[in-house]
């Protein structure tokens, strides 16, 4: 009887054990999320940090660069004055070469090289040249800098023969145009660089280039945009010390001005007038933001400036068009789509996830929607977009809870997800995007935004210490949507609720811009549809100062008109370089309309030449005419490095080193134990029970 | 005769019902019952041989999977040789073939995978991504496991030659410059600096009987000049 039993009880459990294996074969096979979209593996991403020894010494010893800026304001722009220290600490010859962010509308036109009391103006030059110059310059043993254009928001400084233990001080000046919402007037100066993404396949080995990253078929110039950055912990004190200065001058009487990511001192000159300064020891690790609120009753609604340049008359209009009259509510189909890639890794994740839940949970019951997650793959929450019940929003709430960031930043793929081109007249399909912009791979995805749009419109929301701003507000320009910026965890509820104020509706429609003369070069050419709060802002260059401009749109459901006399314009300073930023921007958008490079290239290059300006195609280069070094004697070129923003892991953005061990040792030698024991408890059994 | 049998039976799957999530001791503690020791070893005994059949399995199945994916993997290479590019070694994988390694030291022909994942690297080693493709200019960045396709690397010394095959079909000599263990944060190893060359990258120790440590065994080759 008892031997009976116990082979039965064999059987069963060999059975078992048979069905527990094919199951754990089964679940090996790694099982996918049905609506995944699948992309080449990029789980490990290669990234190379600065600070460990190649061969054995100088750790810490590098060129480093301290940054002093100072911002006067005055009115609807900025004049930007940003100087760049670079010191040497060694005891032989260095380059230096510095790559840094400033705000994506920046129009730089200024380079101004200093050591001690000797100082050298920069000129502009087609890019080409210039760099001819400056390596020319550097060979020879001259003292030289270089600041050349990588992306709209993103420059490299290369300074070449800093002497032993010497300071050399790369001064250079941009122009920028403020951004006006909501009453509010904003200005931000970006002083870090995430470490972006780069997508693709790597194609040359060793490119040209001071980075990180290698460049790929997607970013060519991957090596020129990833400035290296410390390994964690190997720093005593963050690097690149920073000194900032507002000097505000608002134009009319102020209410508030506020710096929510810094800690300031306000001096306050007059009523529209006030002395903003950063207090105590500051470094380049996040995004500095100033704020400010002109009194209720004095908001800006239309203003004209102009300035006189060799003969001509270059304008900065802004009008602010009245709140919307009345607005026909369609049903809305909401795609919230959330970046969940290793740079959101820390405190943007929380900022994203809380953002996101604050969304779903404001959606109204005539609403679907559906989330998307993305990484090195994109993941969507619904098959289709579902309609917001509160068992939707609730499961919607439980989803977002538990992700977390991790991989690459494959964005095509979550936005190919979202944008199906399609059109329905029934319905406002919205896109919001919350991401911190992070990837090198911009053209291309502003390409993949426009000809997917459909009748979808695209809002941005960049989330983080020190998102890729001119990703967001071009993208968001692509889906003709709007651009909003949280910075940290208690804006989340404002910011967004003021989104879901612009969402609503579009305010004005197809606005018209009517210049008294015909020979009038007014940019943006196309205004695009505005959102609650937003003014139309144009830049125009002028023959006569006669007549009125005509605006006019749809207001809702009726027209809008308004006129103002150019005769009331006040004189301004930097229209110039402001009109010329403009159109090198609208002549560089129209590369992904199809115009070839061929084409728009002399067109950028010949504003920007006469502008002063640098572009994608033109630099400043400053020489110094006296030779310093030696030719004989050795000159090291090194990458200056920059801080990991604050609130990022490392880990999280540059990967690990590939795991490589598997439990089967483990198992093997616990199965063998497990079973030896079964051995013996069998035997012992057997004796036991008669 | 018939209720005893009945009886035996639901003892066996309530048994049963535990063994694979909880562990042993608490499996034994919920089936204990006063006057039930024979049942208690019984139950014992079912947990021991399934939980042990179940480890032994999957360890004898992750060997399974690493030796038998090459020969899958050496056919969709020979595809790629005839010109094909990104060939799944079957239909599901989302990983192909870039390279093929021959260690003649230790008798190795080894087939790199796309991508050096977990998913990868169970069937062969895998390419880092972003580092250039093993036998291209710049430095190859591979990643195995040490109990599997890597095992070799231990014996590997100074001096020994590697070839490497790539996806044009032409070959590229290597030889063994060092090795070194490190943190697996220390991604500086996969600087694309200096000279070209392979980096492969193990766990260490490789006598440890876990995974997830976090040291890392690597060994650089240098490749020969052309």
């Amino acid at each position: 009887m008892q031997m009976h039993r116990g082979s039965r009880c064999v059987a069963a459990l060999v059975a078992f054990a048979a069905i527990a294996f094919i199951c754990a074969l089964w679940l090996a096979r790694g099982a996918h999320a049905q609506n995944e979209v699948r992309m080449k593996p990029q789980e490990v991403q290669s990234g190379t940090l600065l600070f460990k020894p190649d061969d054995g010494g100088e750790t810490f010893a590098v060129v480093r660069q301290s940054t002093d800026v100072t911002l006067r304001v005055s009115g609807l722009v900025v004049r930007a004055t940003v100087r760049q220290t670079f010191h040497n600490p060694h005891d032989h010859w260095y380059e230096g070469i510095y790559v840094f962010p400033l705000p994506e509308n920046a129009a730089v036109d200024h380079l101004k090289m200093r050591v001690g009391e000797r100082e050298v103006l920069g000129v502009i030059k087609e890019r080409a040249q210039a760099k001819a110059a400056y390596e020319q310059a550097k060979a020879s043993g001259q003292r030289a800098a270089l600041l050349e254009q990588e992306r709209p928001n993103l420059f490299t400084s290369s300074v070449a023969n800093i002497g032993p233990h010497e300071d050399i001080t790369v001064e250079l000046e941009y122009q920028q145009t403020l951004r006006y919402d909501n009453g509010r007037f904003s200005l931000r100066f970006p002083t870090v660089v995430m470490p972006r993404y780069i997508p693709g396949t790597v194609k040359v080995a060793g490119a040209a280039g001071t980075g990180w990253a290698v460049a790929t078929d997607l970013v060519t110039d991957a090596a020129r945009i990833t400035p290296p950055v410390p390994l964690t912990g190997t720093l005593d004190e963050p690097l690149n010390p920073l000194k900032l200065q507002v000097l505000l001058d608002a134009g009319v009487p102020l209410a508030a001005v506020d710096s929510p990511y810094h800690k300031v001192s306000v001096t306050e000159v007059d009523g529209q007038r006030r002395e903003v300064r950063l207090e105590g020891d500051t470094w380049a690790t996040r995004d500095f933001e100033l704020i400010w609120t002109p009194l209720a009753a004095q908001q800006p609604q239309a203003a004209f400036f102009t300035e006189q340049k060799d003969g001509k008359t270059y304008g900065l209009l802004m009008v602010m068009p009245p709140a919307a009259s009345s607005v026909r509510a369609l049903p809305r189909e909401v795609i919230y789509i959330i970046d969940t890639s290793g740079s959101m890794e820390g405190a943007s994740i929380v900022q994203a996830r809380e953002a996101l839940q604050m969304a779903v949970q404001r959606l109204d019951a005539g609403d679907t929607f559906n989330v998307i997650e993305f990484n090195s793959y994109a993941k969507a929450l619904f098959n289709d977009a579902q309609a917001a019940t509160r068992e939707n929003i609730d499961s919607a709430v439980r989803w977002v809870r538990q992700l977390r960031a991790r991989g690459g930043t494959e964005m095509a793929t979550a936005l190919t997800l979202a944008l199906n081109g399609r059109e329905n007249p029934d319905r406002v399909r919205q896109v919001i995007f919350l991401t911190d912009g992070s990837v090198g791979n911009e053209a291309q995805l502003f390409k993949l935004i426009a000809d997917r749009l459909g009748d979808s419109r695209l809002f941005t929301v960049g989330i983080g210490s020190a998102p890729n701003s001119y990703f967001m507000s071009k993208a968001a320009q692509a889906g003709r949507g709007t651009f909003t910026y949280i910075g940290k965890i208690d804006e989340v509820k404002e910011k967004m609720a003021t989104l879901f104020a612009k969402l609503e509706s579009p305010v004005l429609k197809g606005v018209q811009v009517a210049w008294p003369q015909a020979q009038v070069e007014a940019w943006p050419q196309r205004v695009p549809d505005l959102y609650l709060g937003e003014p139309i802002v144009i830049s125009a260059v002028l023959d006569r100062m006669q007549g009125e401009v005509k605006l006019s749109g749809m207001n809702g459901e009726t027209q809008w008109q308004s006129a103002l006399p150019l005769a009331a314009a006040h004189p301004g300073a930097g229209m110039g370089v402001l009109w010329a930023r403009e159109k090198i921007s609208a002549l560089t958008d129209s590369l992904r309309e199809g115009r070839s490079e061929d084409e728009v290239r002399p067109a950028v290059v010949q504003v920007a030449l006469a502008h002063h300006l640098v572009s994608k195609y033109t630099s400043l280069v400053a020489i110094d005419p006296m030779p310093v070094r030696r030719t004989n004697d050795p000159l090291k070129r090194t990458a200056v490095p920059m801080n990991l923003p604050d609130g990022t892991v490392q880990e999280a953005i540059f990967g690990e080193l590939p795991q490589g061990a598997t439990d089967a040792r483990f198992n093997l030698m616990l199965g063998l134990v497990l079973l030896l024991m079964a051995a013996v408890m069998w035997r012992m059994r057997r004796r036991t029970v008669p | 005769m018939r209720a005893a049998r009945d009886d035996r039976f639901r003892t066996e799957a309530m048994a049963l019902g535990v063994e694979c999530a909880l562990p042993a001791g608490y499996a034994a503690r919920c089936v204990a019952r006063p006057g039930s020791a024979s049942r208690l070893s019984g139950a014992l005994l079912l947990v021991c041989i399934a939980v042990g059949l179940w480890h032994f399995g999957q360890g004898v199945y992750i060997h399974a999977k690493a030796t038998l994916a090459q020969y899958l993997i050496a056919d969709a290479w020979h595809k790629t040789l005839a010109g094909r590019r990104e060939v799944k070694p079957w239909p599901w994988a989302d990983t192909w073939p870039v390279a093929r390694i021959d260690a003649p030291a230790a008798g190795e022909r080894l087939y790199v995978l796309e991508g050096a994942n977990g998913r990868a690297i169970a069937f062969g080693p895998g390419h880092v991504h972003g580092t250039p493709l093993p036998g291209m200019p710049g430095n190859s960045v591979i990643g195995g496991h040490r109990d599997t396709h890597f095992a070799f690397l231990r014996t590997l010394k100074i001096g020994d030659p590697l070839s490497v095959q790539r996806e044009d079909g032409a070959w590229r000599g290597y030889r063994v410059a060092g090795a070194a263990v490190v943190d697996r944060s220390d991604v500086y190893v996969t600087r694309n600096s200096g000279p070209t060359r392979l980096t492969l990258v193990t766990c260490w120790p490789f006598d440890a009987l876990r995974a997830g440590g976090p040291e890392r065994y690597v060994v650089t080759a240098t490749a020969a000049p052309k």
